[in-house]
């Protein structure tokens, strides 16, 4: 049987991962299902007593996202449009219960491939704050998840924040998720795009992320290049091509076959374009 | 932080203190001063080390010595008597021990009683006003909202939390806003009548 370890401070914090390893526990909406009916052998570090992690805020040029911030703190935040997708998947991780206690910063360092939250933080070029006894690095989100259940913090390092850059003028983004039904559902795919509109009405920048089709989500930078420059309208969506999504690599399981998600990913993809060039 | 206990004492004083008493002085030394757990040497002796904890539930402070890896639901339930929270799942899939803390609702068994300290836990146990029913509870019984009534402590809870929140306005937002708590005699229908109802009531009173 591990210790259990609840600072207050964050230098408390840091110091118990630099003295060995152990569970981080913020919501715990993933930890505990993660090990039912199996007690934790390891040190375990809750670190919902640490004040300094909590909160949601704009400030010089970028959202922060601190590591107690819940799901529920996000949707109900007055937070500007280009935030509407990832307030979208907000509502779509589980049911409120969860979503009072789960944290967006959570769902990424738990890494799973069906992490609602991935794929709009990579549309948003979302970083990572780290911290640990030796200081602060920050990374892209990109480099961050590396694969099923594993990312690139090291283990005396505890992710304290999420930043993501405030977007050029006029951005909106969206979300698309499909399950098995409407609610309280495991994703079989995910689409997530941010739209920064050029001056004349055409695509300016367009950052597209599909999740759940692969070990990890990712963006798609050839969609992302043939829509440069094309007008907004009702059109777009229906450039999106298969060929577009050649990245990714999605597999059969319980919830779908790796056919179903690929065809599934198209749709939600089409959709999410089509949700940014209505809200012009 | 309210109470009359510090939690940094709770966790780093009080604790350790009893946990000292089981272990001795070389294992605390081991623990550090934010460990309120037992060493795996303790647990080999099988002796793992209580914490002791302040919860306020449903307006009364009670003193436990628990596991600190103990969920809120398996305290409430297992230390404290109060039943009313239901272990459907265990892994916060099912909405069945669904109870306020500081007004907000969470999963009971996705939660650790230590964590909650200082803060207001509402079981269904601590709705009603003496013997006059929640509106809620009462809405409950007159739409015949539930069959077996497994889920529906949890049912009621995340509802009145629905209403509180502002997403009652509508059967379809009820759906969404409900949608963490399931029902497998499927009495959603009468769940939603229920709410509608009792979402009145409350505006009023």
């Amino acid at each position: 049987m591990g210790r259990y370890h609840r600072p207050l401070a964050l230098a408390d914090a840091l110091a118990t991962l630099a003295g060995g390893p152990a569970t981080v526990v913020a919501g715990g909406t993933d930890v505990f299902p993660a090990r039912l009916g199996r007690p934790f052998a390891e040190d375990v570090l809750d670190i919902t007593g640490i004040t300094a992690l909590k909160g949601i805020g704009l400030d010089g040029g970028w959202l922060r996202i601190g590591a107690l911030a819940t799901w529920s703190e996000l949707a109900q935040a007055p937070l500007p449009p280009w935030l509407d997708g990832i307030r979208r998947a907000a509502r779509e991780v589980g049911g409120v219960q969860i979503q009072n206690a789960g944290t967006v910063v959570g769902n990424l360092c738990n890494a799973s491939p069906a992490a609602d939250g991935v794929p709009s933080l990579l549309a948003l070029d979302a970083e990572v704050e780290l911290a640990s006894s030796a200081g602060l690095r920050r990374i892209p989100v990109a480099e961050f998840v590396l694969g099923n259940r594993r990312t690139a913090r090291r283990p005396e390092e505890l992710a304290t924040a999420l930043l993501i850059p405030e977007p050029g003028p006029g951005a909106r983004s969206s979300f698309e998720k499909l399950g098995a039904r409407r609610y309280l559902v495991i994703s079989i795919a995910m689409a997530a795009a941010v739209l920064e509109p050029a001056a004349d009405g055409t695509v300016g920048r367009i950052r597209v992320a599909v999740g759940a089709c692969g070990p990890v989500a990712r963006r798609l930078p050839a969609l992302e290049a043939a829509l440069r420059g094309l007008p907004l309208g009702p059109d777009l969506a229906g450039t999106v091509t298969p060929a577009h999504l050649d990245g990714l690599s999605p597999i059969d399981d319980v919830r779908g076959t790796a056919e179903y998600r690929r065809e599934a990913a198209l749709v939600l993809v089409r959709r999410a374009i089509r949700t940014l060039t209505e809200q012009a | 932080m309210s109470g009359t206990l510090n939690r940094r004492e709770v966790l780093s004083g009080s604790v350790l203190g009893v946990a000292a008493a089981g272990l001795g002085g070389a294992a605390l030394g081991a623990a550090g001063p934010d460990a309120v757990a037992a060493t795996p040497a303790a647990a080999a002796q099988g002796s793992p080390a209580r914490a002791e904890i302040v919860l306020r539930v449903n307006g009364r402070d009670r003193l436990l010595a628990i596991d600190p890896r103990t969920t809120l639901l398996d305290a409430l339930r297992e230390h404290m008597a109060l039943t009313g929270s239901k272990k459907g799942c265990d892994h916060g899939q099912c909405g069945a021990c669904t109870v306020h803390v500081d007004g907000r609702r969470v999963l009971s068994c996705l939660t650790l009683a230590v964590a909650v300290q200082g803060k207001a836990v509402t079981t269904i146990e601590g709705l009603s006003a003496g013997d006059r029913l929640h509106p809620m509870q009462q809405a409950f019984i007159a739409h015949d909202a539930f069959q077996c009534g497994y889920c529906t402590p949890g049912q009621i809870m995340s509802a009145v939390a629905c209403v509180h929140e502002g997403h009652a306005g509508s059967p379809a937002e009820i759906r969404e806003y409900m949608s963490g708590n399931l029902c497998r005699c499927a009495a959603y229908p009468n769940i939603v009548a229920a709410i509608e109802d009792a979402r009145n009531q409350m505006e009023r009173s």
